[in-house]
């Protein structure tokens, strides 16, 4: 019996081969790089996209506006001549939860999306590597934490220039600063991104997060508490070791001499040693490459499944 | 009350990663706690600022939030709340039903570790331990009330819910002293000084803490019965 | 019992998604059938009271469905998305819902659904081991449970392998024999051809035809299609046109200066009225169908 052959065809209806030049891998990371850090601040996204993160915005910016025009209105005292109001330094942790808060919405919104509704593969059916996409999406979060907390203090630094303080210190302070921001937020993106990876549930993820981070700052504060009463001097440093934020306190201390936050007035933590600076700086590192190794992993396991 | 929707929230809520947060939050103040008695470091201001400040101010409202969130903004979010809503069910009962297993877990995850860490600090089930209870119970209600409304009306629940705990009550309540009229742990407080008057300093009014808190949870819950009777389900196409 | 969608419409700020449309579903199975965005699942919607119109209203019986909990009575619904008490078995989630509605003895109920749908073996396994088509299964047992006299599907047939399918189709059309109100949605034409009894055709929000399929098909061909002419000379072609034989009526129109023509087969008349023009040494400038919208609807049902 013989069948008779289909008169069939495919038409040409416009699909075309591209035998052009395509973008290479760098360039797909850039991509997302820069959609990472649009969608932090609600660019690409819809009004309810941009409401939170230019909430928290105004939030870092004004309590450091209203310094700024005080500084400006208080009577300069001849003898010590025109003072800040607020060290720098001390300024971030005034406003600790706002980036903790910002990180809060905008990691979820990095990481657990694209696993929630199980996008993955189609990011990794390119030449994107899983760690091409920790990276991008990783350096794009740490982008836009570090500009949050970078703002006010450029604001601060401006309103220092304007009653005269003197120049460089205060660049100096500010550069001093923005290195320690860089630090601290790098830590504190690493670990919302993780808790992120792992809740892709909406509203979980930033609970956790907030809880853990918010959590381990209060906790460091106890210890650090208990370590000034019952240790020597140093070991309140040590114990700072339990929170990035009073890692990057004690850090940035350490490097740059600013002064350290006392959270309590019965307690005053001291400039950390040479051991103990170089330790918490360890760990502080430690923190961010090993979170990233952790990212990688999980994602490896994500791409894979 | 609804039996099978109360045994549906309940199910429902300590699954999965959930179950080991609200695990670890008291656990974390209740291992802080121990350390403080261990070292003998039990003085008036360590127990305010554990009892008062990393307990209640912290752990409290996260693990209300968690679960007043649980209790209803995960249904709503997946869509799982259609089943309840396609039943002869008056919206009232649903709402009265997940704010009564949401408080009833709450409380289990607040009051007790509140009682442990109370008597672990000050060594007696005395003023304090009691004082910080109410409070604790008292604030816990209040909140599941509150966030079970903030689940109702925005997708984004848990923000707005963290937004007034660390924002609102974390720290403009603390800059202006008229703010502590609208935070739901002054009202805690200020009952609780009713029945311990010593154990917190300079509350707000008992009377007027006892009438805000009554009149937040009715409010509150009227408002999410009446949204929840006009929720309306995004189209697919 | 009967639901009455009495010129409705809802718009979402300037979206338009159901635009003044007026129905009755009778009892027997009706098809809701229209092209995705067309409105089909914001009028299922507004039927099962997760929706209110912006005007008219939606009632079933008399009773209006939105804000109203006592409709669920009567209303099974069978949503599209998939459910997430994952955690159940199958059994314990029909039986939850059977519980939910009061019923006097919810295991009976929930037995007889579950073997209603086919799905007693697996019905002690979790949801999230069912397939696509288990759950679906699943959720009509849990529409079922309570004997709805009204069943709201929306897309049952989504992901549904042929067997299934079938199984699927018989039980409505038993659902329907006993006198129940069976309305589903549909994109498939074929779905609709094989199951509804009557159908209600939804185009771009607006309800655009009603009725048997064979019918609504017959009076596709028989319907009068109209046309718009601009040329040289209309009286001319006017007269041409009607000794011709070609078309049903002509009209002229001196303020707009067309020539307004009905013809029953158009397919002729499109052949023909160039060769007309032609023949007479008329210039046509324009020729454009009156009927748009019609047209899409008719070609949308004959190619599928």
């Amino acid at each position: 019996m013989s069948t008779k052959t289909s008169t069939g065809a495919i038409h040409n209806i416009g699909y075309r081969r591209y035998d052009g030049p395509r973008l290479g891998r760098s360039d797909i990371r850039k991509a997302l790089y820069s959609q990472t850090l649009k969608g932090a601040f609600g660019i690409g996204r819809g009004v309810s996209g941009k409401l939170f993160p230019w909430f928290l915005v105004a939030c870092a910016m004004l309590p450091a506006l209203i310094l700024v025009i005080v500084q400006s209105q208080v009577p300069v005292n001849p003898e010590l001549g025109p003072q800040a109001i607020t060290p720098l330094n001390h300024y971030v942790m005034f406003i600790i939860m706002v980036p903790m808060l910002y990180l809060g919405s905008q990691a979820p919104q990095a990481f657990s999306r694209d696993i929630r509704f199980k996008v993955l593969p189609l990011y990794f059916s390119r030449q994107l590597t899983s760690n091409d996409y920790v990276q991008a999406r990783l350096l794009g979060l740490w982008t836009a934490t570090s500009a949050l907390l970078i703002a006010p203090l450029v604001l601060l630094y401006l309103g220092g220039l304007l009653i005269s303080l003197p120049f460089l210190d205060t660049t100096l302070a500010l550069l001093a600063s923005s290195v320690s921001v860089l630090l601290l937020s790098a830590m504190m993106t690493v670990i919302a991104a993780l808790i992120a990876s792992v809740t892709p549930r909406r509203g979980l993820g930033a609970a956790a997060i907030i809880a853990v981070l918010v959590g381990s700052f209060t906790v460091a504060q106890f210890l650090q508490a208990i370590g000034h009463v019952f240790g020597n001097e140093q070991t309140a440093v040590w114990l700072g070791v339990t929170s990035p934020v009073s890692l990057y306190d004690g850090v940035q201390n350490f490097l740059f001499q600013g002064e350290p936050f006392n959270f309590m007035s019965t307690l005053l933590i001291p400039t950390p040693s040479m051991p103990a600076g170089l330790t918490l700086l360890l760990v502080s590192l430690g923190i961010v490459y090993g979170g990233w190794v952790l990212l990688n992993s999980r994602y490896r396991k994500v791409a894979a499944s | 009350m609804n039996g099978t929707i109360a045994r549906l929230t309940f199910a429902g809520l300590l699954r999965g990663w959930r179950g080991l947060l609200l695990a670890l939050l008291p656990l974390g103040f209740l291992a802080i706690a121990l350390l403080m008695r261990v070292v003998d470091a039990t003085d008036q201001a360590t127990i305010d600022g554990l009892l008062g400040g990393l307990n209640m101010a912290t752990v409290v409202p996260l693990v209300a939030l968690i679960i007043g969130t649980g209790a209803l903004a995960t249904e709503i979010d997946d869509g799982s709340i259609i089943y309840l809503l396609t039943k002869p069910i008056k919206r009232g009962k649903i709402i009265l039903t997940k704010l009564g297993i949401a408080t009833l877990v709450a409380l289990a995850f607040t009051v007790i570790p509140t009682i442990i860490g109370g008597i672990l600090l000050t060594g007696t089930f005395g003023d304090v331990t009691i004082g910080y209870t109410v409070a604790v119970a008292v604030s816990t209600f209040v909140y599941c009330a509150l966030f079970i409304m903030f689940s109702v009306i925005s997708k984004h629940a848990v923000l707005v819910g963290l937004v007034y705990i660390l924002l609102w009550e974390g720290l403009i309540v603390g800059l202006i002293e008229g703010a502590r009229v609208l935070s739901v742990q002054s009202w805690g407080q200020s009952i609780a000084a009713q029945v311990t008057p010593d154990v917190f300093g300079n509350p707000l009014n008992g009377v007027l803490g006892a009438v805000l808190a009554v009149v937040a949870v009715i409010a509150t819950s009227w408002f999410a019965t009446t949204r929840l009777r006009s929720l309306t389900l995004a189209s697919e196409t | 019992m009967t639901i009455t969608i009495n010129r409705v419409s809802k718009w979402y700020g300037h979206v338009v998604a159901v635009n003044d449309v007026t129905m009755n579903i009778e009892p027997g199975i009706t098809g809701l059938l229209g092209p995705n965005g067309a409105g089909k699942t914001t009028l299922l919607n507004m039927i099962a009271g997760f929706a209110a119109p912006s005007t008219g209203e939606v009632s079933l019986d008399g009773q209006p469905t939105w804000r109203n909990e006592s409709i669920y009575r009567q209303i099974g619904l069978v949503p599209e998305r998939e459910p997430m008490y994952d955690f159940l078995t199958g059994r314990k989630f029909v039986l939850a819902n059977a519980k939910l509605h009061g019923l006097s003895d919810p295991g009976a109920a929930a037995e007889a659904a579950i073997a209603q749908v086919d799905m007693a073996e697996a019905a002690d396994r979790t949801l999230d081991t069912y397939s696509k088509g288990m759950r679906q299964r699943m959720k009509m047992a849990a529409a079922l449970v309570h004997n709805p006299q009204v069943l709201l599907l929306d897309e049952p047939f989504n992901g549904m392998d042929p067997r299934q399918r079938l199984h699927l189709m018989d039980l409505l059309r038993r659902m329907s024999a006993d006198g129940r109100t069976v309305l589903f949605s549909s994109h498939i034409l074929e779905e609709v051809e094989q199951l509804a009894t009557h159908i209600e055709v939804m185009v771009a929000g607006r309800h655009a035809a009603s009725g048997d399929f064979r019918a609504i098909r017959r009076l596709m061909t028989d319907r009068p299609h109209q046309y718009r002419l601009r040329s040289d000379n209309d009286r001319a072609l006017a007269a041409a046109l009607v000794a011709d034989g070609l078309v049903v009526s002509v009209q002229v129109d001196a303020e707009d200066e067309a020539l307004h023509v009905q013809t029953s087969d158009f397919g002729t008349f499109t052949v023909k009225l160039p060769k007309l023009a032609r023949e007479n040494k008329i210039r046509l400038y324009d020729v454009t169908p009156a009927d748009e919208s019609l047209e899409s609807v008719f070609g949308y049902l004959v190619r599928g």
